[in-house]
């Protein structure tokens, strides 16, 4: 399988995570809770939910704000995160999660303009 | 064939006749009042007797001015009030009828009245029954008290079926707004206060004094009333807005539509004799009469008309307090009101309400008497006249909250008013480059301003800088005399220098279209991200520099604010668009502007 950085990632809030099992995604969120043994934490979403990421290696550094990250949903719903990118808020401009989640539900909601899940399946 | 209502025309003259009233038209005739105002003078039969002592209220003026009243049209006299005016005789005005067969389909008199002749039928008893059929009190408009005025006549002891509230100290009876007229001076009204103005004085030639004025209404209408001097001092520290009086007494003339609101053709000047008694019983006095206008409506309205409003206050503006030509200080405070049509209007309030308003959580917001104004599009002015409801308690603003919750909050809202230059605000004509085009913006009588976001795609650095008068103001282009001076004609002077200005050609493109526009000397700077004065520097030291700014100024975009209008030149039109205000994207603004089109053009 090519590696995850390859292939199109879907980008997914919680509620959408069911419906992509065993499928690479694309997930924003803010840090929650971070295990005490670093190789697991939560990230809420925009609708507030909450979502549980596993790393294969346990975090480097301190986690917080906003992150990116990219994974394969477990048949649990968990995101078995493969890489992560913080979102930086101290530049100015902070992330906007509840926009971001709107629009991403315009990305679901519409398909036909967005179709980025094409490749995917194809 | 339609059986009129026979005895009925003697109840009315006794002031016994009930409601709904079957008469048949005999005669109408227009008399000019001596103020203008034009009334129409009716007679009426029921068959058996006839009476030319009727009037039109002015409200149905439009009846007899459409033709609607003709002789030998059957009528049912819904509403009226029977007066005394001098000398005993009794008017029956008319508040409310309809005709209900037309002069054609009744082909002619019916039965054979006789003139009534006071005294010739009048017994001492109360006549029988004036009609076969029972007025029926459901019939009225409202569970209001019914608006008959049962006639003055002494010997009218017994209260009638009517729910009417007697008066404290006996006195007259209670009777409709509607039903007061300069012609009848005994009446007590029954009416809540809905706006009481402040005390205001005068000096002049004559000498010196104070007013103050009110509004009050009851189920019927609304009417103002003013007192002076003595009556200020006696009622005005009585009177609270909001609550019920009852009022007599006053002197009623003919109101001056310049300087109320009111709708009424009438208003009262509170006078020695006139007596104001609160009321305790009030639940069925309505707070305040509205007639609101949509704001989609605006646009269709005459300009300085005067109008009730209903919206979310979406955005307020901080208070401004500025000075006016007449050295008087003034606070005013704008704020951005919405309703159900999706339209947005900039309504500007004044003095002491624009201090103490509180536009917090975007409450609901109902002007009663706002002014339309034509400046900027379409905006309204709340002034000292009108009254202000936050929040009020009337299904209007629970049905508008409900909306605004649910989806009002969400949509954009269009103004009706146009942007101001620097705040902005939410409410701004969007549109793109194509639909300015397809919707003809600008071919109208007036500039049209609209807002896009667009890309420079062109910018044309030749001839953009021009050498102006340098004196403060004056921005005239300067004649160069070869000597070393620069000549302004408009201030009629040579200078020694110049500086520059720039009026830039830009051409801007979306996804869609693209467009030629004018920018003046803050958009191109703002666009060109330099001042003028370094720009003639570089013009003049460093060409290769001054053509960088130009080359790093395209492929920008940024949110530009147009006016446009068709101009003609030598009978060639064509749409000229000039920038108004070059602003940078926020995108924050700009992704739930898109996210909302998208999600309304979806539920389409």
């Amino acid at each position: 399988m090519a590696s995850i950085v390859d292939v199109p990632k879907p980008r997914v809030n919680c509620s959408m995570l069911s419906q992509h099992i065993n499928r690479p995604v694309c997930f924003v969120g803010r840090v929650e809770k971070v295990h005490p043994s670093g190789s697991a934490f939560t990230l809420t979403d925009g609708d507030g939910k909450t979502a549980n990421i596993e790393l294969n290696e346990p975090l480097e550094e301190e986690l917080s704000g906003v992150v990116e990250l990219l994974g394969m949903v477990s048949n649990k719903g968990v995101i078995m995160a493969t890489t992560y990118t913080i979102l930086r808020e101290d530049k100015g401009i902070t992330f906007d999660l509840e926009l971001y989640n709107e629009a991403l539900k315009v990305i679901h909601d519409f398909p036909q303009y967005y179709p980025f899940e094409m490749a995917a399946s194809g | 064939m339609t059986k009129l209502s026979e005895g009925a025309i003697e109840a009315l003259i006794n002031g016994t006749g009930g409601n709904d009233l079957v008469l048949q038209l005999m005669n109408i005739r227009r008399l000019e009042g001596g103020s203008g105002v034009v009334r129409w003078r009716v007679m009426m039969s029921d068959g058996r007797h006839s009476l030319s002592s009727f009037m039109l209220s002015t409200q149905l003026n439009y009846m007899a001015e459409e033709n609607q009243l003709v002789p030998n049209s059957v009528c049912v006299l819904k509403r009226h009030v029977t007066n005394i005016v001098k000398e005993g005789r009794r008017v029956v005005v008319i508040l409310e009828m309809d005709v209900i067969q037309s002069a054609e389909d009744v082909g002619g008199r019916i039965g054979d009245p006789t003139p009534y002749t006071e005294g010739a039928a009048k017994g001492p008893q109360p006549v029988q029954n004036p009609e076969p059929r029972q007025p029926l009190q459901t019939q009225n408009r409202n569970e209001a008290p019914p608006t008959v005025q049962r006639g003055f006549n002494k010997d009218f002891g017994k209260k009638g079926p009517s729910a009417m509230p007697g008066t404290p100290g006996g006195g007259s009876k209670v009777v409709p707004i509607a039903s007061l007229n300069p012609y009848q001076s005994k009446w007590t009204i029954r009416a809540r206060v809905t706006n009481k103005s402040s005390i205001r004085t005068w000096s002049n030639s004559r000498g010196d004094g104070k007013l103050f004025s009110m509004e009050i209404v009851d189920e019927s209408g609304e009417i103002r009333a003013t007192g002076f001097n003595q009556e200020v001092d006696k009622f005005f520290s009585l009177i609270e807005t909001g609550k019920v009086y009852y009022i007599s007494k006053c002197t009623l003339k003919m109101a001056n539509k310049q300087y109320t609101t009111v709708k009424n053709d009438y208003e009262m000047t509170l006078n020695g004799e006139s007596t104001i008694i609160p009321c305790e019983d009030t639940s069925d006095v309505p707070m305040m009469q509205y007639d609101f206008v949509s704001i989609d409506q605006l646009d269709s309205r005459e300009k300085d008309s005067i109008i009730d409003v209903i919206g979310v206050c979406k955005n307020v503006q901080e208070a401004m307090r500025f000075t006016t030509k007449a050295n008087k200080e003034v606070t005013k405070r704008t704020l951005d009101l919405m309703d159900m049509s999706g339209k947005v209007v900039n309504v500007t309030l004044w003095g002491e309400t624009a201090e103490t308003f509180d536009g917090s959580g975007q409450p609901i917001l109902a002007i009663k008497g706002a002014k339309l104004s034509d400046y900027g599009g379409r905006s309204l002015s709340a002034s000292f006249s009108s009254t202000l409801m936050v929040n009020p308690d009337i299904p209007e603003a629970y049905k508008l909250r409900g909306w605004y919750d649910k989806e009002g909050h969400a949509m954009e809202g269009q103004s009706v008013s146009e942007a101001r230059g620097g705040g902005g605000g939410g409410n701004t004509n969007w549109k793109t480059i194509s639909e300015t085009k397809t919707e003809q913006l600008g071919h109208g009588d007036k500039a049209d301003y609209f807002t896009c976001v667009a890309t420079v795609v062109y910018l044309r650095k030749e001839y953009c800088l021009y050498q102006a008068c340098p004196s403060q103001d004056c921005n005239k282009k300067v004649v160069d005399q070869h000597n070393g001076t620069y000549r302004c004609e408009k201030c009629d002077k040579e200078f020694p220098n110049f500086k520059y200005r720039i009026i830039l050609s830009a051409n801007i493109a979306d996804y869609g279209d693209n467009q030629w526009v004018t920018c003046f000397q803050e958009s191109a700077e703002a666009i060109l991200g330099q001042n003028t004065a370094y720009l003639g520097q570089l013009k003049d030291s460093n060409e290769a520099a001054y053509d960088e700014i130009f080359q790093q100024a395209n492929f920008n975009k940024f949110i530009f604010r147009n006016r446009v209008k068709l101009e003609t030149y030598n009978d060639e039109s064509r749409i000229k668009v000039t920038v108004m205000e070059v602003k940078p994207i926020d995108h924050k603004d700009y992704c739930k502007r898109l996210i909302m089109n998208i999600r309304s053009l979806a539920s389409k």
